[in-house]
């Protein structure tokens, strides 16, 4: 039997009870600062200092051991002869761009592939657009399946039984692969523990405020963090655009779930318990289409920060997991950390530093906090674009990004925890496409 | 004239924290607004077994 679902409008109430809660408890801290207490005062300062350390420190080692992994590809020896590979695509209304998707997967520089494209029930005939493909092109068999619509999980999960070859690559449609990126990406399964390489994802339409900043977040925020993660082979995300998979590793799980909003995280989860190394590669790219519009960049977060809840809530037996490699709870941890505690702490060490200066005359103290953190983010961006050979001009965003992009989605981020915490209904969100690819 | 460089940042640094933090949460509620609003899909109606909100099924005169 259906579960009886919330009405959208209670939804709406309950959210709203959720921002004022928290904006009025916010202001209440700091309206009345003499009754929190000595040891209330402390804990806060305590807590705000560990915060900016921490800060500082994570930076630091995102580049330190971005620059070893880095240093480490460089040495990197090409591959003797070429595995055999089934590309799966898996598509819910995607006519806009599944062409342009498809077309550019028949370009790719690799010996030996066959491409799967499953329509997951489309309305707007991406069916019919995937039909287009189908055949052999110059050795490369496309087959088109449709299946009744039952999410990207099982999609997923459906191309992958059709497949035939030992390393499985699972994309989104509206993702558009380099020539060479396939070619870079499985030299990484000559090492036999390898389950999954993660690729490397870019913002391909780059045309105004919103989709500039997620294109430098996508490179300062995301694949320096990868590629830092890479150096010990626990990457904790495989990117839904381009992620290339042992098979005998993701048939190990049982393949993709449906019970979650984030069924990469999940499965990346999945893999690192059953012992597997996950290793990133930066020059397996894939152009992805961003959200051009704030909403949509909420609604787009909204979903990875419930899904990966949920996907954490799904295996928390592991974050305290004694047996197997610390690799994996520590991974875990710094996904809860990155995606519930730092969100918060973010929020309130703004309103904590303008609330001092305002209250205190303590305006030194903020302009160096903002000095020390805008100074941090255009060193890491600027890092980041060089190892990248990214365009330069990105750097100046990250003037902006910091105190206006990454505050805005934190607020996101922390009402999507709270409103799973609670257990608010949420559906899957699908993004309305420009065909930008 | 000098300027009091430290102050022209904070007034710079406070109004962009401020506005960000006001968008943030009223583009937040837009957003779930919009959500509200927005006409189930024939995927979640099916879910919901609420399908026959679009159609209803023709009863031949007896």
């Amino acid at each position: 039997m259906a579960k009886k679902k919330m009405h959208p409008l209670l939804q709406l109430a309950i959210s709203i009870l959720l921002i004022v809660t928290l904006v009025v408890l916010t202001l209440s801290i700091f309206r009345y600062p003499d009754r929190l207490g000595p040891i209330a005062v402390t804990t806060l300062v305590i807590t705000l200092a560990s915060f900016l350390t921490l800060l500082i420190l994570r930076h630091f080692l995102l580049i330190w051991f971005s620059y070893l992994q880095q240093r480490e590809l460089a040495q990197g020896e090409p591959l003797e002869a070429y595995p055999f590979l089934s590309i799966v695509v898996p598509a819910y209304n995607e006519a806009e761009v599944i062409q342009a998707s498809l077309g550019s997967l028949l370009e790719l520089r690799y010996p030996y592939y066959e491409i799967i494209a499953v329509d997951d029930g489309s309305t707007d005939g991406t069916y019919e657009k995937m039909r287009a493909f189908e055949g052999n092109h110059y050795g490369v068999q496309v087959q088109v399946f449709r299946k009744e619509n039952s999410g990207k999980a099982d999609a997923l999960n459906y191309g992958i039984r059709r497949s035939r070859a030992p390393i499985v690559v699972c994309m989104d449609a509206d993702s558009r692969l380099t020539p060479d990126a396939l070619r870079y990406a499985v030299k990484h399964f000559k090492d036999p523990h390898v389950g999954a390489v993660a690729g490397n994802v870019k913002v391909i339409n780059r045309h105004n405020i919103w989709t500039k900043l997620q294109a430098l977040e996508y490179i300062e925020g995301l694949n320096i963090v990868r590629k830092a993660q890479a150096y010990f082979r626990t990457v904790n995300v495989i990117p839904g655009p381009i992620g290339i998979f042992r098979r005998r590793a993701i048939e190990g799980t049982g393949g993709y779930d449906s019970d979650t909003f984030a069924e990469d995280f999940d499965m990346t989860v999945k893999m690192l318990a059953d012992g597997w190394k996950i290793h990133y590669e930066p020059k397996a790219i894939a152009y992805t289409e961003a959200p051009e519009e704030l909403l949509d960049v909420i609604k787009q977060r909204y979903r990875w920060s419930r899904g990966i809840l949920q996907a954490l809530r799904k295996q928390k037996h592991l974050l305290t997991r004694t047996s197997g490699t610390v690799t994996t709870p520590l991974s875990l941890w710094y996904m809860i950390f990155e995606g519930l505690i730092w969100p918060g702490m973010n929020i309130f060490a703004n309103v904590f530093f303008i609330y001092i200066a305002l209250m205190f005359g303590m305006t030194k103290l903020l302009v160096m906090w903002w000095l020390l953190l805008t100074v941090l983010d255009v060193l890491i961006a600027v890092h980041a674009i060089l190892m990248e050979g990214e365009d330069m001009r990105l750097a100046l965003y990250s003037i902006f990004y910091r105190f206006f992009y990454i505050l805005l989605i934190d607020v996101t981020k922390v009402f999507a925890t709270l409103e799973e915490l609670v257990g608010l209904d949420m559906q899957w969100g699908k993004l309305a496409r420009k065909g930008r690819i | 004239m000098r300027f009091d460089w430290i102050n022209i940042l904070t007034t710079v640094i406070f109004v962009s924290i401020v506005v960000t933090l006001v968008l943030a949460v009223a583009s937040y509620f837009a957003y779930k607004v919009r959500e509200a609003r927005r006409p189930k899909t024939a995927a979640e109606l099916r879910q919901e077994g609420e399908m026959k909100a679009f159609f209803s099924q023709y009863q031949p005169p007896k």
